[in-house]
């Protein structure tokens, strides 16, 4: 899971809810990680939920109501590698803006996410453009991720049947596996996905997306648990498509801070300008 | 004379006992052989139309491509791989082969075209502008402005992208694409122009821009193309002249191979089409002849009967049934001969007309659009020797046809009978 801006597409989800869902999260950000300590002194507490609430649990974990991170973005494809160092800010779900700080030549460049829609900044010719639909599935930056990924906020539990596929030790390590199939109606772009959560601290280790036809499309690892930002998150994200096997993007975060004062004004068309 | 040509005389004489009768039904022949004939030359003229704008238009009838860049089309499948070509070299090599008239190199990239309120996903064409107008027609006619210039940032945009963008000529935009080192490359281009082809995707999504400038933005060097497309004197050729060119490539002893790609793989449903005319040829000319056989056996039936009594005194003094059977059936040979000859007479003309001064149906249609090829509706006929030939043996088939049951119920006549009915 990404915190803030970047986080595991759930799927896309129209608005007309955010109000509602926005004042939720002011307590989810307050509950989680009491419910957390309270999992971690009793697994079996945990044991006994379902899995709905342990995937929304975990779900959740990285998202605080506010957040600002700095990460470095590796990013390596066949024809060439690139390493980026990017800031964020998050405010709720529907907030989100980040920046490049490196390398120079990019640094200033920047991505919106305000109400549902995309805008990027260019300052090599100091433009703000908006992102048509259609390239919503196009590379976010060059990376694996794609824009969508950018923009999808909803919820697992509120798209997704969730099931408990395996309740076991992996590796030496007790984890769920839990199998996500989209509900009927609801507007995402995956055929399944798979979680794998550990049982003790209730983190996620990796996230396979399939498509309709159960191909696997790519995989999401979680490595280097740390505290930051008063929270035990996955410091380190890789996400591999599963057609190009050497090809991958690695999020390392240096800086995670939840739970900021952060307002909506500072998710305007001015600050995306802004040069760092 | 010989008495092999008295069944000769005989019909010929036959023929003319009626000579409005004959002159009518030779009419209808005659008729049925111009609309076949016209048909068959509007389908091909439509056809050639349709190849013709389909490839000249945009794609070429001939693309050279890396081995690998297709299907993917990625960015970096570039001719000769990272390396690069000596682009010229491969152009002379080209243009070379007997029979492609012109070639002209292109990089292709994908991107946003954006005025900062509008944006809009697009697909860049980056070509050499002076020898893109010797292959495609593309850059030739902008409805506003001019094409881009070498040398220049301008881009020629389509008429949907332009009305979305809500810009013309002279307006400043803004374009990004994927760099090939992983970048978002991204400038301030100036629209010199405005294309309109009549297809919605093109116009909606196509933007031009001098070679350079787009190898500028994508990070690429010159030397990297993805594509020579080229011109080639006769559609059908193309896949030929592909082979031979990819031949003399290995020929010339470069170190790396080219993919010919022919209109008919990219445009396989013009392709299609084409081999597609020759059954419709087919059809058309058996509707037509087979609604012919039916009115001309029903005259030939009525002057047989008419002739019941002859037939019958004939028979009597001893005429062999087949003789019989030959006369009814040489009298409608040769009308369809006569036929023939009329309706070579009068397709002459229109052909002639159709060809060269076709009507043109575009104030009351418009262009549009058939297997993605843009049409306009002009019934210009195309000449062909199939047509007129295939024409030709399905009229003299018909009228033979045609006598055959004529002929059996002549033959059927009772002598007795038929003289005894008065």
């Amino acid at each position: 899971m990404i915190p803030g801006p970047l986080r595991t597409p759930g799927g896309l989800r129209g608005s007309g809810r955010h109000r509602i869902a926005g004042r939720f999260r002011v307590r989810v950000g307050l509950v989680i990680p009491l419910a957390l300590l309270g999992c971690l002194f009793s697994p079996l507490t945990a044991r006994a939920q379902s899995a709905r609430e342990i995937i929304d649990r975990v779900d959740q974990l990285m998202r605080g109501e506010s957040s600002i991170a700095l990460f470095t973005m590796d990013i390596q494809t066949e024809n060439w590698d690139r390493s980026l160092t990017l800031r964020a800010w998050s405010l709720g779900t529907e907030h989100a803006l980040i920046r490049v700080e490196a390398p120079q030549k990019e640094a200033g460049t920047a991505t919106l996410r305000a109400d549902q829609e995309v805008w990027n900044y260019l300052p090599r010719v100091d433009r703000t453009l908006k992102l048509p639909s259609s390239m919503m599935a196009g590379s976010w930056m060059g990376s694996h991720f794609t824009n969508d990924d950018l923009v999808k906020e909803s919820r697992l539990i509120d798209d997704y049947e969730i099931e408990i596929e395996f309740d076991g030790t992996r590796d030496g390590v007790e984890v769920w596996e839990f199998l996500l199939v989209p509900l009927p109606e609801a507007p995402v772009v995956w055929g399944k996905i798979r979680y794998q959560v550990t049982k003790e601290d209730l983190l996620p280790t990796w996230t396979r997306y399939y498509d309709e036809s159960d191909e696997l499309m790519r995989t999401m690892t979680y490595s280097e648990n740390r505290m930051m930002g008063s929270r035990l998150v996955p410091t380190v994200m890789t996400i591999q498509p599963a057609d190009k096997p050497g090809e991958s993007t690695v999020i390392r975060y240096h800086e995670l801070d939840f739970d900021v004062d952060l307002d909506q004004d500072f998710f305007s068309l001015r600050n995306l300008r802004r040069q760092r | 004379m010989d008495n092999r040509w008295i069944w000769w005389r005989l019909a010929w004489r036959n023929l003319w006992r009626n000579k409005r009768r004959t002159f009518i039904t030779a009419s209808a022949l005659a008729f049925g052989y111009l609309a076949s004939v016209t048909m068959i030359g509007l389908w091909n003229g439509l056809l050639t139309e349709m190849i013709e704008t389909g490839t000249n238009l945009i794609t070429g009838q001939l693309q050279i491509h890396a081995p690998d860049y297709y299907p993917e089309r990625s960015m970096y499948a570039t001719l000769g791989g990272r390396e690069g070509i000596d682009v010229e070299e491969l152009l002379r090599l080209t243009r070379d082969i007997e029979g492609i008239v012109a070639a002209s190199p292109r990089v292709y990239g994908g991107g946003l075209i954006s005025t900062g309120d509008e944006t809009v996903a697009g697909l860049f064409i980056g070509v050499d502008p002076d020898l893109e107008v010797e292959v495609t027609r593309i850059l030739q006619t902008p409805v506003e402005g001019r094409a881009p210039k070498a040398g220049e940032r301008e881009i020629l945009i389509g008429r949907g992208m332009a009305n979305i963008l809500d810009v013309g000529p002279g307006a400043e935009v803004v374009l990004v694409a994927a760099a090939s080192d992983g970048s978002l490359g991204n400038d301030l281009y100036r629209v010199s122009g405005v294309f309109e082809t009549g297809s919605a995707g093109l116009d909606g999504s196509f933007g031009i821009l001098p070679i350079r400038s787009l190898q500028e933005l994508m990070v690429m060097p010159e030397n990297r193309i993805h594509e020579v497309a080229a011109a080639v004197e006769e559609p059908f050729a193309a896949p030929a002249l592909g082979d031979s060119l990819a031949v003399a490539v290995a020929a010339r002893g470069l170190d790396y191979t080219v993919a010919p790609r022919p209109w008919t793989v990219f445009r396989a449903e013009l392709a299609e089409y084409a081999s597609l005319a020759g059954a419709v040829n087919g059809i058309v000319v058996g509707i037509i002849f087979i609604m012919a056989v039916f009115g001309v056996a029903n005259t030939m039936l009525l002057g047989t009967f008419e002739r019941r009594r002859e037939f019958a005194v004939v028979r009597a003094l001893g005429t062999e049934p087949r003789n019989v059977v030959l006369t009814v059936v040489y009298e409608g040979f040769i009308l369809g001969v006569i036929a023939l000859a009329a309706g070579v007479l009068i397709s002459v003309p229109v052909l002639y007309w159709l060809h060269n001064y076709p009507p043109d149906l575009s104030n009351l249609f418009g262009s549009f659009t058939m297997s993605g090829s843009v049409v306009r509706p002009v019934l210009r006929a195309e000449y062909s020797l199939d047509g007129p030939i295939y024409s030709a043996v399905a009229l003299l088939i018909t009228s033979i046809l045609s006598a055959l049951y004529p002929a059996y119920k002549a033959v059927k006549i009772l002598p007795a009978d038929a003289l005894a009915d008065i």
